[in-house]
């Protein structure tokens, strides 16, 4: 990739500081439904993206086309669009060279995967679910990626990875019914779809023909699946700029920031492991910061939030770069799970414990947010939810509507599982409380 | 060059009548070395086994100006270009892509994909099969006056900062973002059926936010502009009162922030079309695709309740209202000539008179409900993702008789108000719904009282259109739409629209979304 840079750093006009960014991207993926793959495909994408600045002036231009003729026009194009681009105070001129940690995250075999081989991983899913007499819809996707950053200011880093995931739901003939199981590492041996797939099928069958339970507060424990999909609503909401500007759940009424709060229990941590490979952490961001191992939230106190070069540099504080790699509480995640319970749940029987009554949820669906200040979100739960009484699981209920907010959910959390690799993050199930169950959804 | 275009089809007298206007086009036909590589895909795809083989060549240019308060955060702009081949071998599908577009990686990526067909043939169950087209040979433009990848980016940062010094003069006013964005979507479809399509899409949308803030309390509102984006040029946006509205939308956003929260409980909800098209399209849009209705979706967005059982018998809404899928829409952000199936685009019922009657469908699902053509609306949002069922515009028809959204206030006793979406969900098969929105009034003996704020309506899909008893009239229709209707594994994005008029519904459960005293 270095040559393509020089290619492109070459031709900047004078006067003129850049920042270039390659990707180059494999990717394949067989998709199957009803029992057989439906689509499947193998395909190579790849972005120049270049950014030229003018002092405080600066625009990005991207092309995925190499030849001469596509990089002329990719530069003059940025450096055009720079020229007539109003001055930004916040622009920051481009890093020099910088010191990065080296992660080792691409994996020869995951590069080297063909559809066949998708296929193959396929086919025992699809058996386990007509074993089961199940129908059986998922996906199977594998990337390489190399990516690049350069700046005319010396700065040059790479970092090459893989991923591989799978992702199943198995379905009762009659409809009422529904499980699924997900998993990802950067290797494909670590993704079984078998096991998942028999999650799925296990999941589906103990869940058909739920029982009605109303709305209300209940005593949860969510499946790693379902505490990602809230959790990333609180990552998303880690920003310090907002805080500062008192348009976030961090910021302090009055002014300042909640850093230093103690909001959870004391085995609520939160950090993100650039050269973590399981989850994608990747040594530097967008800008080429180069990315720290950071605790955001340790033993239950807000540590830190994340500033951007400009606002660090007008608030005296270091940039933490937009940080990769999350985990949630620590330990080595098992993958695949170390046990699953008779209701294919992938939870330890450790959180059913002195459970008189509540609910087993296996992951959230079309989470959105109702308000940025209290980060309330809303969503439903699928694909397995199942009534807990007396520390085992008595039988599946409907599904829910939920109107709750991450914080919430660590803030009344008083047990963790064993973490588990879901959507990129390394997260455990948990136990928590008062969770607001706000409506019954019929949908199965 | 046109001759040679000519030269390549495989279909006769439909060819011969397509001619008029292939050389009516604005010239879009400007590289011929494309007709070697096209005919160079389908050649090797079907020489490696392909019984079927499409080629698309796309060029996505994506240019935006994101702004804040009184500085241009990001100026931006993409272009990406490759080539997809799509094969049926063995009866199953294949598809490669790459970027790089020459006849002879043509030739490859063609091969690549009847490998991938192959490997997957061995646990088919069913073959693919597609229902007849005729080969197309036609050109298609959006209907533009200013190209607005011509216009000097100055105006657009212009045109933003302008709304933002706008906003920024009402006082409790902090923030302000805006943005602007314009895409334009090249595409060159060929098949061994004998199409040989060209189109250009392009689509705009500008758009702010207003921020209010109360730092003693630590609270915050925000307000957004509900215009929506469009298929056309920079005259819409130059025509949009973006600068002209600012100050209104900055008030609304001072006075949510000092508005008091909703009181819960069962309200008639009068819902402006700012509003109104979202739960159009996430409560009869995606429940009527059809390879979600069968399970094809199962593993990501979901199932449906409108199930093909339920064609011609369900009642998803009142009698008054009638849905139709239109990908011929003017202005409508999923309107071209030509799917990605090479079907001609058309307009039909969904929901006729409340009756569910129709399906979105594409040459491969025609079948599986019977029918003999495809509906048309098969799509892929880049060189790279295999084309698939894609939500067409889909929209509800306005009431016969004149009436305004005011009109429908009037006509309301104790309700609530609601314009620009806000916060959307819903379930997997696309029954329990929630949905907020920009900014809510009270509404009290015909008249709006005072605003509200932290107001959501939750609903069943059917039990809600059912409570549909007031439409607006033909004067009240009003397209919105989004780019980012994602869809499939690995997801794609869509750009859709729907119109609609104001409408009011009966005794809906209001929730208050107020957590910030807890």
């Amino acid at each position: 990739m270095k040559p393509l840079v020089d290619r492109v750093l070459k031709r900047v006009p004078k006067g003129g500081e850049t920042t270039v960014s390659l990707r180059s991207d494999r990717r394949g993926n067989t998709r199957f439904a009803r029992g057989e793959i439906t689509s499947s495909a193998d395909v190579e994408r790849f972005t120049v993206s270049v950014t030229v600045q003018f002092g405080k002036r600066s625009a990005t231009a991207t092309t995925n086309q190499t030849d001469d003729g596509a990089l002329d026009e990719v530069v003059a194009r940025a450096a055009r669009m720079a020229k007539l681009a109003p001055e930004n105070p916040e622009t920051m001129a481009p890093l020099g060279k910088q010191t990065f940690l080296k992660a080792k995250a691409s994996d020869v075999a995951t590069v080297k995967l063909t559809p066949a081989a998708r296929a193959k991983a396929v086919g025992a899913a699809i058996a386990a679910g007509d074993a089961a007499k199940l129908a059986i819809a998922g996906f199977y996707e594998h990337s390489a990626t190399q990516r690049a950053l350069a700046t005319s200011a010396g700065l040059w880093v790479t970092h090459d990875s893989t991923q591989a995931s799978f992702s199943c739901t198995a379905r009762t003939a009659d409809g009422t019914g529904s499980g699924w199981a997900e998993s990802q590492s950067h290797r494909a041996a670590d993704v079984d779809a078998s096991a998942l797939a028999k999650i799925a099928v296990e999941k589906a069958s103990k869940s058909a023909t739920p029982k009605k339970l109303d709305p209300g507060r209940y005593t949860v424990i969510l499946e790693p699946a379902a505490v990602e999909g809230l959790l990333s609503f609180l990552i998303g909401s880690l920003g310090a700029r907002r805080a500062d500007e008192g348009r976030s759940f961090f910021a302090k009424p009055g002014g300042g920031t909640r850093i230093g709060e103690k909001l959870f229990p004391e085995f609520v941590t939160l950090s993100s492991d650039p050269i973590d490979a399981q989850t994608g952490g990747t040594p530097f961001d967008n800008e080429g910061v180069p990315l720290k191992p950071t605790k955001w939230i340790d033993k239950g106190k807000v540590e830190a939030l994340i500033y951007g070069r400009y606002w660090a540099s007008k608030q005296g504080k270091p940039a933490t770069g937009s940080p990769t790699g999350w985990t949630l509480a620590s330990g080595k995640a098992t993958t695949p799970p170390a046990g699953v319970n008779p209701a294919g749940s992938i939870v330890g029987s450790e959180l059913l414990k002195g459970v008189k009554r509540g609910v087993l949820i296996t992951r959230f669906w079309y989470i959105r947010d109702l308000d940025p200040q209290t980060i309330l979100t809303t969503g439903l739960t699928r694909d397995g939810t199942f009534l807990i009484e007396n520390g085992a699981i008595a039988g599946p209920v409907n599904n829910f509507r939920f109107n709750e907010s991450p914080i919430h959910m660590l803030a009344k959390c008083d047990a963790v599982g064993t973490p588990w690799l879901t959507d990129g993050m390394r997260v455990p199930a948990l136990r928590t409380h008062e969770f607001n169950l706000a409506s019954i959804s019929e949908a199965v | 060059m046109r001759l040679s275009r000519r030269s390549f089809l495989v279909g006769g007298s439909l060819a011969a009548l397509a001619i008029p206007r292939l050389v009516s086009a604005r010239g879009l036909l400007t590289d011929p070395t494309l007709d070697d590589v096209v005919k160079r895909a389908l050649g090797a795809a079907t020489k490696a086994g392909a019984t079927y083989a499409d080629v698309r060549v796309v060029r996505h240019r994506r240019e935006s100006v994101a702004t804040r308060e009184d500085r241009v955060e990001r100026v931006s702009f993409s272009d990406e270009y490759g080539i997809g081949v799509r094969v049926l071998a063995g009866g199953a599908w294949g598809y490669a892509a790459t970027p790089t577009v020459t006849a002879k990686n043509a030739e490859r990526v063609a091969k690549a994909a009847v490998d991938v067909a192959k490997a997957n043939g061995k646990l088919l169950k069913q073959p693919v099969k597609l229902a007849p087209v005729p080969p197309h040979v036609d050109v298609w433009q959006t209907p533009i006056t200013k190209d607005p990848f011509k216009i000097p980016l100055e105006d657009k940062a212009e045109l933003l900062l302008a709304v933002n010094r706008e906003a920024m003069k009402v006082g409790g006013v902090k923030y302000v973002n805006s943005s602007y964005f314009a895409n334009a979507e090249w595409k060159l479809y060929a098949s061994t059926d004998g199409a040989y399509i060209e189109q250009e899409t392009m689509r705009v949308g500008p758009g702010y936010t207003v921020t209010a803030v109360d730092a003693k309390r630590g609270e915050f509102e925000s307000v957004s502009h509900t215009i929506a984006p469009l298929q056309a040029g920079w005259e819409y946006v130059e025509r949009a009162p973006l600068v002209a509205d600012a100050r209104m939308v900055a008030e609304r956003a001072v006075e949510k922030l000092k508005a008091p929260s909703v009181a819960p409980g069962k309200r008639d909800l009068i819902l402006d079309p700012t509003h109104l098209w979202l739960t159009i399209h996430e409560s009869i849009g995606h429940p009527t695709e059809l390879d979600r209705a069968l399970g094809y979706e199962a593993n990501f967005a979901g199932t449906s309740f409108a199930t093909p059982d339920k064609l011609g018998k369900l009642r998803i809404a009142a009698p008054a209202l009638t849905f139709y899928a239109d990908k011929t829409t003017p202005g409508g952000l999923a309107t071209c000539g030509y799917d990605d199936d090479g079907v001609a685009t058309q307009k039909w019922n969904i929901i006729d008179k409340g009756l569910f009657v129709g399906y979105q469908t594409t040459r491969e699902q025609a079948g599986w409900i019977n029918e003999k053509e495809s509906r048309g609306t098969s799509y892929a949002d880049s060189y790279a993702s295999f084309p698939f069922q894609r939500m067409p515009n889909l929209s509800l028809a306005p009431g016969p008789k004149e009436r305004s959204l005011e009109d429908l206030i009037a006509a309301t006793d104790d309700g609530i108000v609601i314009i620009g979406n806000g916060s959307y969900s819903i379930d997997h098969q696309r029954l329990n719904f929630q949905f907020g929105g920009q900014a809510f009034w009270e509404v009290k003996k015909g008249k709006r009282t005072r605003m509200l704020k932290d107001v959501a309506y939750q609903a069943n899909t059917i039990e809600f259109w059912n409570s549909c008893d007031q439409l607006g009239g033909p004067s009240s229709w009003w397209l919105g739409g989004t780019m980012f209707d994602g869809k499939g594994e690995p997801s794609q994005s869509n750009a859709v629209s729907h119109g609609c008029p104001p409408a009011r519904f009966r005794k809906v459960n209001i929730l208050s979304t107020n957590r910030r005293s807890a």
